[in-house]
C-alpha cells in the first residue's frame, strides 16, 4: 500500500504509460484475436493447431533449437565471464568492447556473414579440412548445427554480461578459503562458485532462451523455410498466408512456452541453489 | 626439527624481491607472530605456508613431511583470512561444516564438531543465521570456528583483528589465545600491531624487507632488540646518534650530543653508532651510572605513568616514562637530570 504513496513511484509513470499504450494493449488485442471466432469466444483455433502433427514438429523445433543455443552460450559464456571478471583493467575494457560492439551490427548483417562462414567452401569447412577432421567439404549452412552456431554467436553477449556482473562481485578469497578447508578444486567449484554465480546463470539463460525461442531473422537466413519454428510460422501466417487467427494462435503458444520455460527454470534453479 | 619448518624461502613478484631466504621454525603447540610493517613480506610468508602461493626457492615442512609442492587442500593448514572470507550463501553452521563435508566426514561427526566449535566461540545460538546478518566480531569467530573445526595441524591467522574496534579486539585476543592453548593448536599469526604480538605470542618473528630480523620471546625482543629496526618497531625508546671514541674490554665510550656515554658492546673507534634506552629504564633526578641534563619539551599524562619528551637534535630522541614524579608533572622548559644503568644501554651500528 505504501509503495503507492511513495513519490519515487511516479518516476515509473512515463515507462508504464509508454509500455501500456504502445506495447501491452496492441499485444493483448492481437493475442485476443486467437480466442475470438465468428460466434464469439472460442478455443477452436487451438484445437485445430494442436491436432496437426506438423505443428507439434514446429513446437519441438522451436524448443530444441532454443535449448541448444542456450546450452552452447552457457558453455562458452560461463568461462568467458570469469576471464572477463578477473582480467586486468586494460584487457577487461578490450574484452568488453569486443563483446558489446558487435551488438551494434544488425542481426541481418551478422546472419549474412554466417552464411559465408557456413557454406560448403566457407571458413569452417576449410578449417576442418585443414585439420584433417573432414575428408571432403561439407555444408553447414541450412542445417540445424549451422543455425545453433550462428544464433549462439549472436546471443552470446546476453549470457556473458549477466554472469560477469555476478562473478565480478565474488571475493576471490572464498575459493582460497575453500582450499584451506580441504576442498578439492571440483568441490570448491560445485559448492562455492556455482551457487554464488547461479543468479547470473539464471538471468543469462532467461535472456538467451527467450531471445532464441522467438528469433525470426536468423533462422530465416541460416536455415530457410524447410525448418519452421513458432516465430517463422507466425511471420508466415501474417505476411504470406494472411491468416491472422493462426498467427495470433502461434504467437500465444510461443509466449506461453517461453514464459513458462524461463519462469520454471529460474524457479527450479533457485530451489536447487538454496538446498545445496 | 621443528613442527613447521620453513627453510630458505625466496619469493619475487617480477623484479621485486618480497622474501629473501627466510627460515622459520615453529614448535608443536606454539603461538608465533610474524610482526612487521606492511610490505615486509609477512603475508607472503603466510600464503606460502598455506600453499596459496608457491616459493621460488626453499622448502616448507610440516610435521616431518615436505609440503612445498602440495596444493593447499592437501596441506591440512587452516587459515583465518583478514576479511574472514565467509561463504555468503551458507548459514553459520554450514560455514563451519564446510571443511568437514569437503573431507567427506560423516553427518553425525560433522554435526557434533559444528556444535562443539560453535559452543567454543559462543555462537551456538546463531547456527542457523545467515553470515551476512552477523557483526564483525561474530563473523571473525565464525571464521575461527570454521578453520578449527577440521582440526588442522597448523592454523594461520592473517590480521584477524584489524577490522574490529579496540575494546572488542582486546577481549577477542585473550579469548582466541585461550581457545588455541586449550586445543593445543600450533598457530602462526600475522600482524603489524606490536601490542597484539606482545600480548598473544610465545615467540615473535620481527620482519623487515623480506627478512626475519629477530625471532625470540616477546620479553627478549623488548629488552634486547637484535637490530635497530626491531628496537624501533617494538616499543618506544630514547635514541642518540654518536661516534665511538674508545673501547675497553666489553665497553665502548660514545661521543653524543649529550656528552660522552658508555655502553656495553664491541665497536672499533670512529664507528657511527646508535645508542638507545627503553623509556621506563630512565630515572629522573636520581643517581644512575651516569647522568645527562635535558630540557623538558612536553609532558603527556597517561594515568598510570607520565611520558616526558625532551629537547634533542633532529636525529635524536629523549623519551622517558615514569610513574615517580613527587613534585607532580613539571612544566615544559624545566631542566631535568636523567640517568640509567650502563647495562640497560643498547647499541647498534648507525642505520
Amino acid at each position: 500500500m505504501k509503495a503507492w504513496r511513495d513519490p519515487v513511484a511516479l518516476l515509473a509513470v512515463p515507462a508504464v504509460l509508454y509500455l501500456l499504450l504502445l506495447y501491452a494493449l496492441p499485444l493483448a488485442w492481437l493475442l485476443a484475436k486467437s480466442f475470438i471466432g465468428p460466434d464469439g469466444l472460442t478455443l477452436a483455433p487451438y484445437l485445430d493447431f494442436f491436432s496437426d502433427p506438423f505443428n507439434w514438429r514446429v513446437i519441438s523445433n522451436t524448443l530444441l533449437i532454443a535449448l541448444w543455443v542456450t546450452l552452447v552460450c552457457l558453455l562458452v559464456g560461463y568461462p568467458a565471464a570469469f576471464a572477463l571478471a578477473r582480467a586486468g583493467a586494460a584487457l577487461q575494457i578490450a574484452m568488453l568492447v569486443a563483446i558489446i560492439l558487435p551488438l551494434s551490427v544488425g542481426v541481418v548483417v551478422k546472419a549474412f556473414a554466417w552464411q559465408i562462414v557456413l557454406r560448403r567452401d566457407g571458413v569452417v569447412s576449410q578449417f576442418m579440412m585443414a585439420l584433417g577432421l573432414w575428408d571432403e567439404p561439407q555444408r553447414l549452412l541450412f542445417t540445424e548445427t549451422g543455425l545453433v552456431l550462428g544464433a549462439a554467436n549472436i546471443f552470446l553477449p546476453f549470457m556473458i554480461l549477466p554472469i560477469y556482473s555476478v562473478v565480478k562481485l565474488i571475493d576471490p578469497r572464498l575459493l582460497e578459503a575453500g582450499a584451506t578447508l580441504g576442498a578439492a578444486p571440483v568441490y570448491r567449484f560445485a559448492r562455492i562458485m556455482l551457487p554464488l554465480t547461479l543468479p547470473g546463470i539464471v538471468s543469462g539463460v532467461a535472456f538467451v532462451f527467450s531471445m532464441s525461442v522467438s528469433m525470426y531473422v536468423i533462422p530465416s537466413l541460416l536455415i530457410g523455410d524447410r525448418f519452421q519454428t513458432l516465430s517463422t510460422l507466425t511471420g508466415r501466417s501474417f505476411l504470406f498466408m494472411r491468416n491472422e487467427q493462426l498467427g495470433s494462435t502461434t504467437a500465444v503458444v510461443l509466449l506461453v512456452l517461453a514464459v513458462s520455460v524461463v519462469v520454471g527454470s529460474s524457479w527450479l534453479a533457485r530451489r536447487l541453489g538454496s538446498s545445496t | 626439527m621443528s613442527f613447521l619448518d620453513v627453510a630458505g624461502a625466496e619469493k619475487s613478484f617480477g623484479a621485486a624481491a618480497v622474501l629473501g631466504g627466510v627460515n622459520l621454525g615453529v614448535a608443536k603447540g606454539e603461538f608465533v607472530s610474524l610482526l612487521g610493517p606492511s610490505g615486509c613480506g609477512k603475508t607472503t610468508l603466510l600464503r606460502i605456508v598455506a600453499g596459496l602461493l608457491g616459493v621460488d626457492r626453499g622448502s616448507v615442512r610440516l610435521d616431518g613431511q615436505d609440503i612445498t609442492a602440495l596444493p593447499p587442500h592437501k596441506r591440512d593448514v587452516g587459515v583465518v583470512f583478514q576479511n574472514y572470507a565467509l561463504f555468503p550463501h551458507l548459514t553459520v553452521a554450514e560455514n563451519v561444516a564446510f571443511g568437514l563435508k569437503a573431507r567427506g566426514r560423516g553427518a553425525g561427526e560433522t554435526r557434533e564438531a559444528v556444535s562443539r566449535f560453535l559452543d567454543l566461540v559462543h555462537l551456538a545460538d546463531f547456527a542457523d543465521r545467515s553470515v551476512r546478518a552477523l557483526s564483525g566480531g561474530q563473523q571473525q569467530r565464525v571464521a575461527v570456528a570454521r578453520a578449527l573445526a577440521v582440526r588442522p595441524k597448523l592454523l594461520l591467522l592473517d590480521e584477524p583483528f584489524s577490522a574490529l574496534d579496540r575494546k572488542l579486539r582486546e577481549t577477542m585476543q585473550i579469548d582466541l589465545r585461550r581457545l588455541l592453548r586449550e586445543l593445543g593448536t600450533t598457530s602462526v599469526f600475522v600482524t603489524h600491531d606490536q601490542d597484539e604480538a606482545l600480548t598473544m605470542s610465545d615467540r615473535i618473528a620481527v620482519m623487515n624487507r623480506g627478512a626475519i630480523e629477530q625471532f625470540d620471546t616477546p620479553e627478549a625482543i623488548y629488552r634486547r632488540p637484535a637490530t635497530a629496526f626491531a628496537l624501533e618497531f617494538v616499543g618506544l625508546s630514547s635514541r642518540l646518534a654518536g661516534t665511538v671514541v674508545g673501547s675497553q674490554g666489553d665497553l665502548v665510550t660514545v661521543d653524543t650530543a649529550f656528552g660522552r656515554l658508555v655502553a656495553p658492546g664491541r665497536f672499533i673507534p670512529d664507528s657511527r653508532v646508535l645508542l638507545a634506552v627503553r623509556p621506563e629504564r630512565i630515572t629522573v633526578d636520581a643517581p644512575g651510572n651516569y647522568a645527562l641534563t635535558a630540557t623538558l619539551r612536553d609532558a603527556v599524562f597517561q594515568g598510570s605513568k607520565v611520558q616526558l619528551h625532551f629537547e634533542a637534535r633532529e636525529a635524536d630522541q629523549i623519551l622517558v616514562e615514569t610513574a615517580d614524579l613527587p613534585q607532580g608533572v613539571p612544566a615544559p622548559g624545566t631542566e631535568m637530570r636523567l640517568g640509567w644503568a650502563v647495562a640497560d644501554t643498547l647499541i647498534y651500528p648507525a642505520p
